[in-house]
C-alpha cells in the first residue's frame, strides 16, 4: 500500500535526523571540544586549574623561568626573574587572564590533551591533582638578561636570533612589568594608563619606521634590477617632485657606487634607487619578505606595514630610505637580517624549543622550517659583504668587535616628534656575525635614541660579543 | 506478542541500572542522603510493576513502555542529581503520569468513536490559548502558563495532542470533514476543506508564536506537514504548505525580536556570549567537558548550564554520562520511533493509524528539535525532551500520548474503519 510506503519513508527520515545528531555530537567531541574546554567563559577550567600543578618553563639551557608553588590551597605562579620575561612568557592571573606563552600553551601547561579527553576522567573537577607539561624556550637566559641590562632606562627592543634555525635567542622589550599576580593586581590600572605603555611588547608588537635599515632590502631589489654597477652622484641632497631628501648632516659623497652608498647610508642614492625600482620592484620584495602578512609565531606578532595602493615618485623615494608609511616590528627586522645571513632563506621564528611531558618521557621538539625565500643566494652573499663594509668602513663602526667579522646596518628613523625637533630619531641597528658562518642575528631599536651608530650599534655589539664568547 | 523471556532481560538491566546509579549517587554525595535510596527504590519498583502489569494483563505492546522506562530512569536520575527536591517532585509527576497512562489506555479502548469529538479538538486548544493570554502567568518571558490553585500548567502541551486528534479526524476521510451536508460540487468541498484545515492549523501556530512557544509551533507545523505527506489525497497541499512557510519564516524573523535573537545566537553565539549566546555556549561547554565517557554522575558541573533540568537536560546527560550517554538517549528515541512505526504499519483502523502515527512523529520530531537545539545543530527552540526533562505538564501529556499509543497497539481493539487513498 502506498500509504505504508510513505510511513516507512517518514521513519527513515526521522532515523536519519537522529543519526545526524549522533554524527554532529561526535564532530563536536573530536574537533571542537579542545577550544570549547579552554574558552575563557567556560568556568570549569578554573576548577581544573586549581587541581593542576602548572608546568614549568625553562630557557634553552634549563634555567627555570616560571614555576608553580603551593601556597596553602592556592596555587601561585612564580617568576624568579621578575619582569625579565614579562614580554615573552607573559602572565597567568585569575583576574586578568593569561597572556603570551602562558595563554598560547595553556593546554600543554595544564596537561589537557586528546588523550585525557577520550578517557574523560581527566576533565572531571574532582580528579586528584595532576601535573602539566614543561616548556623549554629557545631563549638564552644570559643573553636575555644582558639585553634587559642594556635597555635599562631606555624604551625599545632587542631581538636576537639564530639565523640558520630561526630560534629566538633573546626577545627583550623595555619598559616591562612584574607579571606576578599580586603585583599585577596592585599596578594594573596605573600601568594601563601609563604613557610609557609597559604592556606593549615592543619587540613583537611595536611598529617603527625602519629608517636606513630598510636599505638592505632596497639593495637586494636594486641588484635584481641590474643596478649593481651603476655609479651615482651624491651632492648631499636631492629634490624629487618638489620634496627635498637630504643625507644625514647634509654630507655630500660625490661619485659613489652601491656598496659605498650602503656603507655611508646615502639617502640621496637610495631615493634615486627607489624611483628606479618603482612600485613593481617594491611590491615584489615586500611580498617575499612578508610585509602586511601575519607571521606565525608562538606569541602574537603585529604584521609589518607597507600600505601603498599606488606610489608617487616621492613615495618611492621616501619608502626607499625606510620612511613614509613603512612600519616594521623589531622581530621582523631580525628575521629579515637572519634571512640575508642565511643565504636568502628566511626561517620561521621559533620561541618554544621543546615540550617535555611531566613524566620526563614524552618530548616534542620544534622543527625549524623555512618561511620564505627572500632573495637569491648570490645576492644575499653580496649584501652580506656590503653590510660588513658598513661596519668596517661605514656608519656601523661602533658595532665592530676585535677578532670577529660583524656585518650590520644602522638606521636613524624620523618620527613625529623628531620632525618637530622635540625629540631625537629612533635609533636602529641590525646585524649578524660572524660573516663567514653567521651564528647570531640581532635587531635593536631605541626609541628617540638618536642616530643608529650612536646608541643601537653599541647594544648590538655587546649582545653579539656575549653570545660568541 | 513475543512472550516474557525476550522481555525480561532488558527489564532486569533497567532495574540494575537504576539500583547502581542511585547507590552511586548515595555514596558519592558529601553526606548520606536517605531520600536518594528511597527515591531509587520507589522508581525501580514502579517501573518493574508497570512493565509486569503490561505483560501479565496483555495490554498491547510491551516494548513501548520498556523503552520509555529507560528514558524515564535517565531523566529522573539526572534531575535528582541536579536538585534532590525536583527529583522527588518529578517522581510524583511520574506516578501521576503512569496513573493517567492506564486511565487513558482503558478510556481509549472503551470509547467507540473518537472521531465524533472533532469540534472539541478544534475549539478546546483555541479556548485554552485565549484563557492563557488573558489569565496567563509570565514565566521566563513567555506567557504560556496558567495557574490553577497553586498548580501551574502549560496548556500548549495538551493542545499538541488535541491537534493530532484533529488531524486524525480530518484525514480519516481526507477533505470531507467540513460541509458534509452542504449541496455543492465535490471540487468546492475539497477546496473549502483544505482551506479550513490550513486555517485551523495556522491559527494554532499563530497563537503559539504569540505566546513565544516557538518549539511547539515548529513541532506542530512539522507534524502537520508530515501527515499531509502521508495521508493527504494528493501532494498538492503538501507542496503548497512547504512553500508557504518560507515567507512565513522570513516574516516572523523580521517581526519578532525573540526569533531573531535565537537565530543570531545559533549562527554565532560567541560574539554575545554573556547575553544572547549565553545558554547555547554554556550548553556546548558542558557537552565538550563530558568527552566520550563523561565525567561520571555527580562529578561534572552541569549546574552551570541554565534551564538544565528542563530544556537543557541533554547537555547535563552529555557532560556526566558522556557522548555515549547522549547517543544512548538518542538511540532510545530512535528505537521508540521504530517500534511505534512498526505497530502503526499493522493497524487497520484508519483513525487509530493516523493518530498513532501523529504521536510517534511528534515524539520523534520533538526530540530532534530540542537535542538539535542544545547542541547548536539547529536554532534553539525551547521545548522539553519527552519523558526526560523535568516538568509536570510535559510529563503528564507525554504519558497521555503514550497511553493512546499503548491502546492503539492492542490488536483486540483494531477494527477496520475509514478510507485510505493513494
Amino acid at each position: 500500500m502506498a500509504e505504508n510506503k510513505r510511513i516507512i519513508r517518514v521513519m527513515i527520515a526521522l532515523c536519519s535526523l537522529f543519526f545526524i545528531i549522533v554524527v554532529y555530537l561526535t564532530f563536536i567531541q573530536l574537533f571542537k571540544s579542545k577550544s570549547l574546554m579552554t574558552n575563557t567563559y567556560n568556568r570549569r577550567q578554573y576548577k581544573i586549574e586549581e587541581n593542576t600543578t602548572r608546568g614549568n618553563i625553562y630557557d634553552r639551557n634549563g634555567v627555570l623561568l616560571a614555576y608553580n608553588e603551593k601556597n596553602g590551597e592556592q596555587q601561585e605562579r612564580i617568576y624568579p626573574f621578575g619582569s625579565l620575561y614579562s614580554h615573552v612568557i607573559g602572565y597567568n592571573s585569575k583576574v586578568y587572564g593569561k597572556s603570551l606563552i602562558e595563554a598560547a600553551y595553556n593546554n600543554e601547561l595544564l596537561g589537557i590533551n586528546k588523550y585525557s579527553q577520550v578517557f574523560g576522567m581527566a576533565s572531571s573537577s574532582n580528579y586528584p591533582s595532576r601535573k602539566g607539561d614543561s616548556i623549554y624556550l629557545s631563549i638564552d637566559h644570559e643573553l636575555q638578561s644582558l639585553g634587559e641590562e642594556l635597555l635599562q632606562g631606555k624604551k625599545g627592543a632587542v631581538v636576537a636570533m639564530d639565523p640558520k634555525t630561526g630560534e629566538v635567542l633573546a626577545l627583550v622589550s623595555s619598559p616591562n612589568f612584574n607579571p606576578s599576580s599580586k603585583e599585577l593586581e596592585k599596578n594594573w590600572q596605573s600601568m594601563v594608563e601609563s604613557r610609557d605603555a609597559p604592556f606593549l611588547s615592543r619587540a613583537t608588537q611595536g611598529l617603527y619606521p625602519p629608517g636606513s635599515t630598510f636599505k638592505i632590502l632596497i639593495t637586494a631589489a636594486a641588484i635584481e634590477e641590474g643596478l649593481e654597477n651603476e655609479v651615482y652622484s651624491d651632492k648631499g641632497s636631492i629634490v624629487i617632485d618638489g620634496r627635498e631628501i637630504r643625507n644625514s648632516a647634509g654630507k655630500a659623497y660625490g661619485e659613489i657606487d652601491l656598496k659605498k652608498a650602503l656603507a655611508v647610508s646615502s639617502n640621496v642614492v637610495y631615493a634615486q634607487l627607489g624611483v628606479n625600482i618603482g612600485m613593481e620592484g617594491f611590491g615584489d620584495i615586500v611580498q617575499r619578505t612578508k610585509f602586511g602578512k601575519e607571521i606565525d609565531f608562538d606569541i602574537p606578532v603585529s604584521a609589518s606595514r607597507f600600505p601603498y595602493d599606488s606610489m608617487s615618485k616621492t613615495d618611492l623615494a621616501e619608502a626607499a630610505i625606510g620612511q613614509g608609511k613603512v612600519l616594521v616590528t623589531p622581530l621582523h627586522m631580525a628575521m629579515l637580517t637572519s634571512g640575508i645571513a642565511n643565504g636568502g632563506v628566511m626561517m620561521k621564528p621559533l620561541l618554544v624549543k621543546k615540550l617535555a611531558g611531566f613524566d620526563g618521557k614524552t618530548n616534542n621538539d620544534a622543527k625549524p622550517g623555512e618561511l620564505s625565500k627572500i632573495m637569491p643566494e648570490d645576492i644575499a652573499q653580496k649584501i652580506q659583504i656590503m653590510m660588513q663594509e658598513a661596519v668596517v668602513n661605514g656608519t656601523g663602526y661602533n658595532a665592530a668587535i676585535q677578532g670577529i667579522n660583524v656585518a650590520g646596518k644602522t638606521g636613524t628613523a624620523e618620527n613625529d616628534l623628531s620632525v618637530e625637533k622635540k625629540a631625537k630619531e629612533h635609533s636602529w641597528f641590525v646585524g649578524f656575525a660572524p660573516v663567514e658562518d653567521p651564528k647570531i642575528a640581532v635587531a635593536v631599536v631605541i626609541e628617540y635614541g638618536g642616530s643608529g651608530s650612536e646608541t643601537a650599534a653599541f647594544i648590538a655589539r655587546d649582545i653579539i660579543k656575549k653570545y660568541l664568547s | 506478542m513475543l512472550g516474557e523471556t525476550t522481555y525480561r532481560k532488558p527489564l532486569y538491566l533497567i532495574a540494575v541500572f537504576n539500583i547502581m546509579a542511585y547507590a552511586f549517587l548515595f555514596l558519592s554525595g558529601d553526606s548520606y542522603n536517605w531520600h536518594i535510596i528511597a527515591l531509587g527504590t520507589f522508581v525501580t519498583l514502579l517501573i518493574c510493576t508497570v512493565c509486569l502489569v503490561i505483560i501479565k494483563r496483555n495490554t498491547g505492546d510491551e516494548y513501548l513502555f520498556l523503552i520509555i522506562s529507560m528514558l524515564l530512569s535517565i531523566g529522573l536520575l539526572m534531575i535528582s542529581r541536579l536538585n534532590k527536591g525536583l527529583g522527588i517532585k518529578q517522581s510524583i509527576w511520574v506516578t501521576v503520569g503512569i496513573t493517567l497512562f492506564f486511565l487513558i489506555y482503558y478510556a481509549y479502548i472503551r470509547v467507540d468513536k473518537w472521531e465524533k469529538f472533532t469540534h472539541l479538538y478544534i475549539f478546546l486548544p483555541l479556548v485554552s490559548y485565549l484563557v492563557t493570554l488573558v489569565f496567563g502567568k509570565n514565566i521566563n518571558g513567555a506567557v504560556n502558563w496558567i495557574s490553577i490553585g497553586g498548580f501551574t500548567f502549560q496548556p500548549s502541551e495538551l493542545s499538541k495532542i488535541l491537534f493530532v486528534f484533529f488531524l486524525a479526524s480530518y484525514f480519516k476521510e481526507p477533505d470531507a470533514l467540513f460541509l458534509k451536508d452542504f449541496r455543492c460540487s465535490e471540487k468546492t468541498k475539497v477546496v473549502v476543506n483544505r482551506l479550513l484545515l490550513m486555517f485551523i492549523t495556522y491559527l494554532n501556530i499563530g497563537f503559539l508564536v504569540i505566546q513565544r512557544e516557538l518549539g511547539t509551533a515548529v513541532l506542530m507545523f512539522l507534524v502537520f506537514l508530515t501527515l499531509l505527506y502521508v495521508f493527504g489525497r494528493d501532494l498538492r497541499t503538501f507542496f503548497l504548505n512547504s512553500v508557504l512557510i518560507i515567507p512565513g519564516i522570513i516574516a516572523s524573523y523580521v517581526l519578532f525580536y525573540h526569533i531573531r535573537v535565537r537565530v543570531e545566537a545559533w549562527i554565532n553565539p560567541w560574539t554575545d556570549i554573556t547575553d544572547k549566546g549565553y545558554q547555547i555556549s554554556q550548553s556546548l561547554f558542558a557537552i565538550a567537558t563530558g568527552g566520550f565517557f563523561g565525567t561520571g554522575i555527580g562529578m561534572g558541573r552541569p549546574d552551570m548550564v541554565p534551564a538544565v533540568t528542563t530544556d537543557f537536560i541533554f547537555s547535563a546527560i552529555c557532560e556526566e554520562l558522556g557522548i555515549f550517554g547522549g547517543v544512548a538517549v538518542v538511540l532510545l528515541f530512535m528505537l521508540f520511533t521504530y517500534r511505534g512505526i512498526k505497530i502503526i504499519l499493522g493497524v487497520k483502523n484508519r483513525f487509530n493509524k493516523i493518530l498513532g502515527f501523529g504521536i510517534v512523529v511528534m515524539f520523534g520530531l520533538q526530540t530532534f528539535i530540542i537535542i538539535g537545539g542544545v547542541i547548536k545543530l539547529i536554532p534553539l527552540a525551547g521545548i522539553t525532551l519527552p519523558f526526560v526533562s523535568y516538568g509536570g505538564s510535559s510529563l503528564t501529556t507525554s504519558f497521555i500520548a503514550l497511553g493512546i499509543m499503548q491502546a492503539i497497539s492492542n490488536p483486540d481493539i483494531d477494527e477496520a474503519g475509514g478510507e485510505a487513498y493513494g
